[in-house]
């Protein structure tokens, strides 16, 4: 758009005019745009997914670069202090050949419980696996992008997790790449426990990198500085007993934690069905009644 | 004017590039696709890339593409940033618009009077993505806002100075 004014010529005026008009009308369809997806967040999965499909391969090749200039770093500084490394790790080995045969005792016991109660165990089998390649930049919101799609079998709502705990949950599924809401984000909500005590929690992102967690019964503050946060299963969304933050800080009612899994250094992320199908159709249900 | 440089090469072989035309709009949609980058960020303390280059472009010239462009390059950028459908096609073409009233309004320009529209212009997007993460449910304090937008302002002169190399490259200057 010229700013100067065009002078007499009827047919600059004229361009002017429609440019200002054409403007006028990308704002106005933008905004029909934006109230259609914030209204049916579904509204636009196909395109969003397609722009995911462009972006996630170029993210995974770039991921092996950085990965592997990281892991020449960090190689170089592991052999700088090999020797004190070393004992460390040894006198780590020890300590956990003590629990494993601990645990090793626990779990059959447990068997043999279970066995007696006649439980149903879930199968909890894994979707996919992928890589935490990339993340939102700029943005109140907290997302991920995963290098595995629904060609692999993703589809929304199904949680993520990586071996050091919960990742998040599928927001969007490309072919080949998918969008991952990680607890960080403010609008994600993960029912959870405390490890210590079995004392029902609820964790809420905020938004930069940890979580808010508050107890479920008003009362004391129950957190302890280093609590672990476990996923309690509550509402079928995510698998009961995955670790999900590490307690960090107490404030009035409740404590900040941080994420065990940190997506910026999770190599594999584990895509598992969702806990609870219904769960899922449950929550997409009243997103369909609000949509005009 | 771009369209005088356009048609008149100073020196053979020095003229504008064969698609200088393109050169602005294909570099927005490049800064938009660095949210591919493989960083994994929990603050979200980076700028708004795709935005902070339409704003030197513009700022740096009046035409840098016809303003009806800024729809489908806010679409880009919607769709390789997640951001909301429709925020960059609106907020971009906003921006178009609220500029050229502006270019008509001002007397004069110098680089402070750029950075300090920009930075309003850079903290409106700012606000406007945090009304919007309230209204689909993350409701964040907006002091955590106030790191990503500090730096996006601090990287502004750093971005308008990409943006006039690129311009004069693509001119043949």
């Amino acid at each position: 758009m010229a700013t100067a004014r065009p002078g007499w010529s009827r047919r600059a005026q004229y361009g002017l005019f429609f440019s200002f008009l054409a403007v006028i009308a990308g704002i106005i369809i933008g905004l029909i745009l934006l109230a259609i997806s914030l209204a049916a967040p579904a509204a636009f999965a196909n395109i969003r997914g397609a722009a995911l499909d462009v972006t996630g391969p170029v993210a995974s090749a770039l991921h092996e670069v950085t990965a592997t200039a990281e892991g020449l770093v960090t190689g170089a500084d592991d052999y700088w202090d090999a020797a004190r490394q070393n004992g460390e790790l040894k006198r780590e080995r020890k300590a956990m050949l003590q629990r494993m045969i601990e645990a090793k005792a626990i779990m059959q016991e447990n068997l043999q419980l279970k066995a007696t109660l006649q439980l149903r165990q879930h199968s909890r089998d894994t979707v996919a696996v992928g890589r935490i390649v990339g993340s939102s930049f700029n943005s109140p919101r907290r997302f991920a992008i995963l290098s595995a799609g629904s060609s692999d079998g993703i589809a929304e709502g199904m949680p993520v997790r990586s071996p050091d705990g919960l990742v998040g949950r599928i927001i969007d599924a490309g072919q080949l790449a998918s969008r991952v809401l990680l607890i960080s984000d403010r609008a994600s909500i993960v029912p959870a426990r405390l490890l210590r005590n079995g004392m029902p929690v609820i964790a809420q992102g905020r938004g930069d990198g940890t979580i808010d967690v508050r107890p479920l019964e008003v009362g004391r503050n129950p957190f302890k500085r280093g609590d672990i946060i476990i996923t309690s299963g509550t509402g079928g969304l995510y698998p009961p007993l995955v670790p999900v933050a590490k307690v960090l800080k107490l404030d009035d009612d409740g404590a900040v934690a941080v994420p065990l899994a940190d997506p910026a250094n999770t190599s594999f992320a584990i895509v598992e069905p969702a806990f609870e199908p219904a769960a899922i159709a449950a929550e997409k249900a009243p997103a369909a009644a609000d949509a005009p | 004017m771009v369209r005088a440089a356009l048609t008149q090469p100073k020196r053979i072989g020095h003229g504008p590039m064969p698609f200088a035309g393109y050169v602005p709009a294909i570099t927005v949609v490049a800064a938009s696709l660095l949210a591919a980058l493989p960083v994994v960020s929990t603050s979200g303390w980076f700028p708004d890339f795709g935005y902070l280059i339409l704003l030197s472009w513009r700022l740096l010239r009046a035409d840098p593409w016809p303003a009806w462009w800024a729809a489908p390059l806010g679409l880009v950028n919607d769709l390789f940033t997640g951001y909301p459908v429709g925020f960059s096609i609106a907020l971009w073409s906003a921006t178009m618009l609220a500029l050229d009233l502006i270019d008509r309004r001002t007397m004069w320009r110098d680089y402070w009077i750029e950075w300090g529209l920009a930075a309003v212009l850079i903290a409106i997007d700012e606000w406007l993505q945090w009304r919007l993460a309230r209204i689909v449910g993350a409701d964040v304090p907006f002091m955590m806002m106030l790191p990503a937008l500090v730096i996006s302002i601090c990287v502004f002169p750093l971005s308008a100075w990409l943006v006039s190399r690129v311009d004069a490259w693509r001119l043949g200057r």
